[in-house]
């Protein structure tokens, strides 16, 4: 039999020879499919908490120690009677923000963030992963220095005391989070220590007061007054609304509420401003909600949302700790930015209406304009530490959001809403004796009968400030009554720590 | 040099240098592996605690698989034959590579023997395969006359599946016969591609003069399409009955590539392809375990602890292996005992040697996939006439396109389907199947192979048939 080779058509070796082309490059592919996850995604995937070896490394594994920024001790670990190790943690006041690590139950917090590097399935260092391998003890276990302060954490739980809430306190300059506080807080050396562990971690599931949620990261508030903060720098910043802008409205609107699209916003605190039309520094001294409503509608909700978002709102904030997201509105709406008419618009603008967020997200806000209008990442580590030797981590600009300029109008503005005349009446609790501290606090009506969120946020020394904090105390009253005087110990805690 | 034994047929054996060559690569590389996965078990890792003294008995499992390649390169030696020299030393270290991770994992995985013992019998059954094939095959008649005997063979094999196998994993591809076991859809991919090189290369004249036009592209002749559409419902069938979206997917793509092997025309190939995503669309929206595992591939993320869990856990291991991999036994960290990813060891033996050989070890395995395509597609493409080249083409591609679907879905480049990874992935059924096709492509490489000769009883029966045509 001859094989038929028509003139027109290639024969069968020519043929083959494109399908041996074809597979060849499809082989390629695989091997480039194979790459991606073996070298782009292969260090975030095989340092996840859920990655099979670190839960695995978990059990059996010395973690690394975790210490706080003068470094003391905040978790080590101890010896059971069969030999197996299990952790301790320094106070219970650091669980909203450590978390635990459990042979029974798995980790939470950091403990969890760094499971792998704790444990040392990866290192900081690229290179002695690679060659891991060929080592007698692959597993390299690290010890992490954190930007915590003890002392100044345990503050913070027990100014909070029996009330739920939570406290971040952050430096502007460097993003370096001194405190991350939770309230209520729990036994972590409880959950870890495996003769407890069974009965404490059942108990906590099942406690109404969610002691296991971490409040300051993924605890979802609404903002109230401490709001306009980021209205303001949405309005500032986008050119809007400038320092000298009053309302003529405002005033009226103060005493009859301001109609927005047939719907009356109204003011709970008139009548000491009088008929005064406000600027934006007496606006934010007297915490008006009329003038913050007309800032807002006059920003429009686009720019409203996209300013938020470059603070941080709308995506969880990148940070060692898991966080939740929060938002300005809950979207969807056709009238720019997600909202749904001028009415959510108006109202959100000092905080209410569908706005959510938490507590960290207000302290990077507050960070924004201590900073001079740069925000930076906020962390967690300032250091591993291994057999290779230390690697540190470094400050970062995350997002340049205001000129300095800018951001100079909003210190100030907040400055009056603690040391001003109006402002006293709401944060008088905030000040300490030798120190400017600027700030704003917030009331955040829930609806119905129950006592409102109390908020406060605000940073110090005015002039260059060092030290941010973010407080929120869930159904703790007006933002004056329980968060500016928390506010006033903890910065006064700070100033006696830090030596100023 | 000539050989004569009593009551013996006279032997002229010819040396395989290249084989001998090759084979003592492969004798050297699996001790060396097999020595350092000894030693990481005694000595224990990270994640897996020592398990004191080291394991003796791999080393005997390793001696009788390398006993098993000489035995059958002696074979092919003795049968005097020139045929491939490659082929063997390949398949021979991916089959090595397979009995090293089988010895790694729990044992437990498989009944009686246990999982290492049971795949080096397997193992061995395959090579036996390839050498027997390989050197006693050298008539292709009784492939070639009989093709429609064994597309009924075929179809039957499947319809018995259908009504009487039983399901395993949500799939319907296992039939028990008497105290065997198997899975008649491995099988039945070689008597596919019999009979589509005996049918192609008796109609190859017509598929590439004619055509038929439908608006702007050219279309295979009606009649001629009616093979088509019927392959088309065959995959669609299988995955529809079966639950085996990974024969379908193999089935229809070594179709088209065998069609394009004999037309040359691309536009079958597209049209091919276009009814394949229609046929995919179609059962996306009508059958509910082909959308689950379309949803999987697009994001198993979503179900990390869920439905993606495989595959999610399997993309855990490639990461873990990063570009050296964790060494062999230092890898797959058990949880409760078990490995991370189920069914490894028939469906995700890729994920597990990506996580403990590394992007090398894949990049090898890889490699050497490709050598045994382009060693196929070269015996094809020197073959005496077109039915030879076809079946040629076809039984290399059976071995490249399941390990290109298999891989890929393990990659998350496809959604994944459970076939198996050729001469790796543990399974009786898929290792004797393979050494059946690699016989087949030695026999078929046999350049002094003489012309088929047609029985004479048939010569007269084809002149019969040739003159009731004409």
């Amino acid at each position: 039999m001859t094989p038929d080779r028509p003139g027109r058509r290639p024969g069968i070796g020519v043929a083959l020879g494109r399908v041996a082309v074809a597979l060849t490059v499809a082989f390629g592919g695989l091997a480039a499919g194979a790459g991606y996850w073996q070298v782009v995604r292969s260090g975030e995937l095989s340092s996840a908490p859920d990655d099979a070896a670190v839960i695995a490394a978990g059990r059996h594994v010395v973690r690394g120690e975790i210490t706080d920024r003068d470094g003391e001790r905040l978790a080590w670990s101890l010896t059971d009677a069969n030999g197996e190790p299990y952790r301790k943690y320094l106070s219970n006041s650091l669980s909203g923000v450590l978390g635990y690590a459990s042979r029974a139950f798995g980790s939470a917090g950091l403990e969890r963030a760094y499971d792998a590097q704790l444990t040392g399935i990866t290192s900081a260092d690229p290179v002695q992963d690679l060659v891991k391998k060929f080592r007698a003890e692959p597993s390299d276990p690290q010890a992490i220095q954190t930007t915590l302060v003890a002392q100044l954490q345990e503050a913070a739980v027990r100014a909070l005391g029996a009330d739920r809430g939570a406290v971040v306190m952050l430096d502007p300059q460097t993003g370096d989070v001194l405190v991350i506080a939770s309230t209520p807080v729990f036994d972590a050396s409880a959950v870890a220590d495996p003769e407890t562990s069974a009965q404490a971690f059942g108990s906590l599931q099942g406690d109404p007061d969610k002691p296991l949620l971490p409040r300051a990261t993924q605890g979802r508030y609404v903002p109230g007054s401490v709001f306009k903060i980021v209205t303001a720098i949405a309005a500032l910043g986008s050119g809007a609304v400038s320092a000298d802008t009053t309302f003529p409205e405002q005033p009226a609107g103060e005493k009859n509420g301001l109609v927005v699209s047939g719907y009356r916003v109204r003011d709970g605190h008139h009548g000491s401003t009088g008929s005064v039309a406000l600027d934006f520094a007496g606006a934010t001294e007297a915490s008006c909600n009329i003038w913050y409503a007309l800032a807002g509608l006059r920003t429009g909700g686009d720019a409203l949302a996209s300013w938020a978002g470059k603070l941080g709102f709308g995506e969880p904030i990148p940070f060692d700790l898991r966080t939740a997201a929060s938002q300005v509105t809950g979207g969807g709406g056709s009238f720019g930015g997600g909202f749904t008419d001028a009415v959510e618009l108006a109202n959100a603008a000092y905080g209410q209406a569908e706005t959510v967020v938490t507590p960290l997200q207000m302290a990077l806000v507050t960070s924004t304009v201590a900073n001079q209008g740069i925000l930076m990442r906020p962390h967690l580590v300032r250091s591993f530490t291994g057999r290779a030797g230390t690697q540190d981590v470094d400050p970062e600009v995350w997002q340049r959001v205001l000129t300095s300029g800018q951001a100079r109008e909003i210190a100030a503005a907040m400055q009056r809403a603690v040391e001003g005349p109006l402002g006293r009446q709401f944060t008088t609790g905030a000040q300490v004796n030798g120190l400017t501290v600027a700030g704003k606090s917030g009331t955040a009506e829930l609806g119905g009968t129950g006592e409102p969120n109390s908020w406060f946020i605000g940073f110090a020394p005015a002039k260059n400030p060092e030290i941010v904090i973010a407080i929120v105390v869930e159904q703790g009253g007006r933002g004056s009554e329980r968060a500016a005087p928390i506010g006033g110990d903890l910065l006064a805690a700070w100033k006696a720590w830090a030596g100023r | 040099m000539s050989l004569a034994l009593p009551g013996m047929p006279r032997l002229h054996p010819r040396l395989r240098r290249r084989e001998l060559g090759l084979l003592l690569i492969v004798a050297l590389a699996l001790p060396v592996g097999s020595a350092s996965l000894a030693a990481t078990r005694a000595l224990g890792t990270a994640t897996s605690p020592p398990i004191g003294g080291i394991p003796l008995a791999d080393g005997v499992a390793l001696a009788w698989y390398l006993g098993g390649l000489f035995a059958a390169h002696f074979l092919l030696v003795l049968s005097g034959r020139r045929t491939d020299q490659v082929l063997l030393p390949t398949v021979g270290l991916l089959g090595g590579i397979s009995l090293l991770l089988m010895e790694r994992l729990p044992q437990g995985l498989a009944g009686g023997l246990g999982l290492g013992r049971t795949q080096l019998v397997w193992l061995l059954v395959s090579i036996g395969f390839i050498a027997g094939i390989g050197a006693l095959v050298r008539s292709d008649a009784w492939l070639r006359l009989y093709k429609y005997s064994w597309a009924a063979l075929g179809v039957g094999l499947l319809l018995v599946t259908f009504a009487f196998g039983h399901d395993v994993n949500g799939q319907r591809l296992t039939l028990t016969v008497g105290p065997l076991t198997g899975q008649p859809s491995e099988l039945l991919k070689v008597i596919l591609v019999v009979f589509l090189a005996g049918y192609l290369s008796e109609n190859r004249p017509l598929l590439i003069e004619e055509s038929t036009r439908l608006g702007p592209i050219r279309i295979p002749p009606l009649p001629y399409l009616a093979p088509m559409i019927a392959m088309w419902a065959l995959a669609l069938s299988i995955v529809v009955v079966q639950r085996d979206l990974g024969a379908a997917l193999l089935f229809f793509a070594v179709f088209l590539l065998l069609l394009y092997v004999v037309t040359a025309r691309a536009s079958f190939v597209v049209l091919g392809l276009l009814a394949l995503f229609a046929g995919g669309a179609l059962l996306y929206e009508l059958v509910p375990h082909v959308r689950v595992r379309v949803d999987i591939w697009l994001d198993p993320f979503a179900t990390a602890s869920g439905s993606g869990y495989q595959v999610v856990q399997a993309l855990h291991a490639f990461a873990r292996g990063g570009i050296l991999g964790t060494g062999l036994g230092a890898g797959l960290p058990t949880i409760g005992g078990a490995p991370p990813i189920p069914a490894l060891h028939t469906d995700f033996p890729f994920a597990a040697l990506g996580e403990e050989l590394g992007l090398i070890g894949i990049m090898g395995i890889l490699g050497l996939y490709l050598v045994v395509i382009e060693r196929g597609l070269r015996i094809a493409a020197s073959a005496v006439d077109d039915f030879r080249a076809i079946l040629a083409a076809g039984l290399s591609l059976v071995i490249g396109v399941q390990a290109f679907i298999i891989a890929a879905g393990n990659l998350k480049l496809i959604p994944l389907t459970g076939i198996t990874l050729p001469f790796i992935s543990y399974g009786g059924s898929s290792l004797l199947t393979n050494g059946v096709v690699v016989g087949l492509l030695i026999a078929l490489s046999d350049r002094g192979a003489e012309a088929p000769r047609i029985p004479s009883e048939l010569r007269g029966f084809r002149r019969l048939r040739d003159r009731g045509a004409a």
